[in-house]
């Protein structure tokens, strides 16, 4: 289906990843350090990127916005559980999603396949965004949410625009807040905390269990779906 | 012995004149008169500058009447014929008084100098003696050795361990102690302030910087003062001495501290990186075979405990490296318990479980990646032990808002609702298979480091419960 490249120092979890990737008809691409993938990508296209941060000869940080700039494929990053920082910094520099070692086989390759998809997905100029059970129209500042139209204040409207511009993918905080309240409150998390709670308040089915509007604790919010 | 003294003083200006008197009456014809009325000016001279005012002016008025009573006519009496004669006297005495003055001041100053060379004799070869110490216990037993050989008997005494039942210090002398303590001021024996107590106290340090540690001298047995002059600078030759040495101490356990942290920080980082990839890869691996066989399902499982564990003592060696530093922001428990049981594995129990966390909560003040890691170390806990059901619920009544975790399992034993958080712990009969023994020491530990309360107790109808009391966020005034 998609040549995916996988860049990761140990020959075992390339292994790995390679058989997951096969589970599901993907190909897979394997490189060991920063030099390899660079090496790769310039050899021929690839669909998708899966990167470990720990790579010998530079910080996996380094290579997020060096393969950005060379193609506009999906990147998921592979990362240890309680290296947050981390996890955000990836995201800031381009990175679609990220996966926590020891991950999940079928988690990997959900989140691939939804990667996948947006990359496919026209990128904007639409007037009428949808992701799942939301459409939101633009142009007449309207959302419906399974067909139900909701009213939305201009903040709601721009956060949920920015998740559904986003279809499932994690944006952070900071990133939220860069968009919709500008520059200067990026520190105001607070503010993202009250707006999601109202729009939660109107687009869940029950606000206290949300499932549309997920949050990743220190991270940031994603769609689910 | 000061009267003897000063009976020699005079003597010695009586003698000196009348020396003078029979050299110019001896040679009457060698020496003019006035020649002869200079020469008396040379007992008065040496007397005044030598003896003081007192023999100064006893030898003026012994020159004047020889002078008048041998040399000048009419001779053999005391008649004083006009004005030569009257400014004879008033010269002599003059002289008398303006020469003691300068050779008194003088010597005053000389005394004085005398007294400060012998004082910063003493303090540079207190100042040797400190000087290749190290120790700072060492170093101040070494100073007040010093101190004691030269001023007997001194001891120090802490600014919060007043000598109350020490004999040797009466009311008076903690009195004085505790002034000198206060306010970095001398106090006792030999100063201005309770001179009759039967030590001095000196601070050990400069005034203004709160309670200071006092060196205590005792008073002379032979009821000579004590030199305060010679002793204050030897004490705080002392302090600085002790100060240099705490710093120097603080900034070496400061060091030793930081090489721990470091090598505690690689140890994590390897913990952390260089076992997950493996169990990854094993994890992985077996997940791909547990499609097809038990075996390796019941493998995969282990592995999964396993990875649990390893998550956990990375827990519990961040917290006891003192590593954990909460990144403390707005948090909304609704996320909290959403993404804890996303991460927990009680859904796949079987279990019922039931959340009631209402949206109009306040947002909490927490670390929201530590507080989901307690928050799913509390519901596995709790899946371990439910039978039936597990119930997380919070409320707030203004102020904290409180996050319950409870079961209807056996519950803790009375009186051991805090040892539940050590680490290890087990009770007999109750079942912790699949446990590291370590989550709730975890619970504790982060939750301690981002200020939140936790308390386990029984729940109503029986199991147990577990409350955290959670700060709320309180908006920063802009």
């Amino acid at each position: 289906m998609s040549r995916v490249l996988v860049v990761d120092d140990e020959l075992a979890i390339r292994r790995l990843v390679s058989a997951v990737l096969e589970r599901d008809g993907h190909e897979a691409v394997v490189a060991g350090s920063v030099r390899e993938a660079l090496v790769e990508i310039g050899r021929a296209a690839v669909d998708a990127a899966i990167v470990d941060l720990g790579l010998p000869d530079r910080d996996g940080l380094e290579l997020i916005p060096l393969i950005r700039a060379a193609m506009a494929i999906p990147i998921l990053v592979l990362s240890a559980r309680d290296a947050t920082a981390e996890k955000i910094a990836a995201l800031d520099l381009g990175a679609d999603d990220y996966v926590t070692k020891p991950f999940d086989g079928d988690e990997l390759l959900a989140r691939l396949r939804s990667a996948l998809r947006r990359t496919g997905a026209p990128a904007g100029g639409d007037t009428v965004l949808r992701h799942g059970a939301i459409a939101m129209d633009l142009g007449r500042h309207m959302v419906l949410v399974e067909d139900r139209e909701v009213t939305l204040t201009p903040r709601e409207f721009a956060v949920l625009e920015a998740l559904v511009r986003a279809g499932g993918r994690v944006l952070t905080h900071v990133a939220l807040l860069e968009q919709v309240w500008g520059r200067a409150h990026v520190a105001d998390v607070e503010y993202l905390r009250v707006v999601i709670r109202a729009l939660r308040l109107k687009v869940e089915a029950d606000p206290s269990q949300p499932a549309l509007i997920r949050n990743e604790p220190g991270i940031g919010y994603r769609l689910n779906g | 012995m000061l009267r003897a003294g000063l009976l020699g003083d005079y003597l010695i200006g009586a003698v000196w004149v009348a020396a003078v008197t029979v050299a110019a009456y001896a040679w009457p014809g060698t020496l003019g008169l006035h020649s002869a009325a200079l020469l008396f000016l040379l007992p008065v001279l040496l007397v005044s500058a030598r003896h003081g005012a007192g023999p100064g002016l006893f030898a003026a008025t012994a020159a004047a009447l020889a002078y008048n009573f041998f040399l000048l006519p009419p001779l053999f009496t005391f008649r004083v014929h006009g004005l030569d004669n009257v400014v004879s006297f008033v010269v002599l005495f003059a002289v008398a008084v303006v020469t003691s003055r300068l050779a008194t001041a003088l010597k005053a100053r000389e005394r004085q100098a005398q007294r400060e060379a012998q004082v910063s004799a003493e303090v540079a070869e207190l100042a040797a003696h400190l000087a290749g110490q190290d120790d700072l216990s060492a170093a101040l037993a070494n100073g007040l050795a010093f101190i004691e050989a030269r001023h007997g008997s001194a001891r120090i005494i802490g600014r919060d361990a007043l000598p109350r039942d020490d004999p040797a210090f009466g009311p008076l002398d903690l009195s004085a102690a505790a002034w000198a303590i206060h306010n970095g001021d001398m106090a006792g024996c030999g100063t201005e302030i309770f001179p009759s107590a039967d030590w001095a106290f000196l601070p050990l340090g400069r005034a203004g910087s709160g309670d200071l540690d006092v060196v205590a001298v005792a008073r002379r047995p032979d009821g000579t003062r004590l030199p305060l002059d010679s002793l204050r600078p030897q004490v705080s030759l002392l302090a600085q001495t002790r100060d240099r040495l705490i710093l120097g101490q603080e900034r070496r356990e400061r060091q030793i501290l930081e090489e721990r942290d470091a090598l505690r920080r690689t140890l994590l980082a390897s913990l952390a990186h260089d076992f997950r990839s493996p169990l990854t890869v094993l994890q992985g691996e077996l997940e791909a075979l547990a499609r097809e066989s038990p075996q390796a399902e019941r493998a995969l499982a282990h592995a999964q405990r396993l990875s649990r564990m390893m998550d956990d003592l990375v827990g519990i060696a961040r917290i006891e490296g003192g590593a954990v530093k909460p990144a403390l922001e707005p948090v909304d428990l609704v996320d909290v318990v959403s993404a804890a049981l996303e991460a927990s594995g009680a859904a796949a129990t079987g279990l019922r479980i039931t959340r009631a966390v209402p949206v109009d909560l306040p947002l909490v003040s927490a670390d929201p990646v530590l507080l989901r890691h307690v928050v799913v170390n509390l519901i596995d806990n709790a899946a371990r032990h439910a039978i039936s059901m597990i119930a997380i619920s919070a409320s707030s009544s203004g102020g904290p808002v409180t996050l319950r975790v409870d079961d209807d399992g056996s519950g803790i034993p009375a009186g051991e609702e805090e040892a539940v958080f050590e680490r290890f712990v087990r009770f007999a009969g109750s079942d912790r298979s699949g446990g590291s023994g370590l989550g709730l020491a975890i619970v504790k530990g982060f939750c301690d480091a981002m200020g939140i309360g936790v308390r386990a107790g029984r729940r109503d109808g029986g199991g147990a419960s577990f409350a955290l009391t959670i700060p709320a966020f309180v908006a920063q005034a802009p």
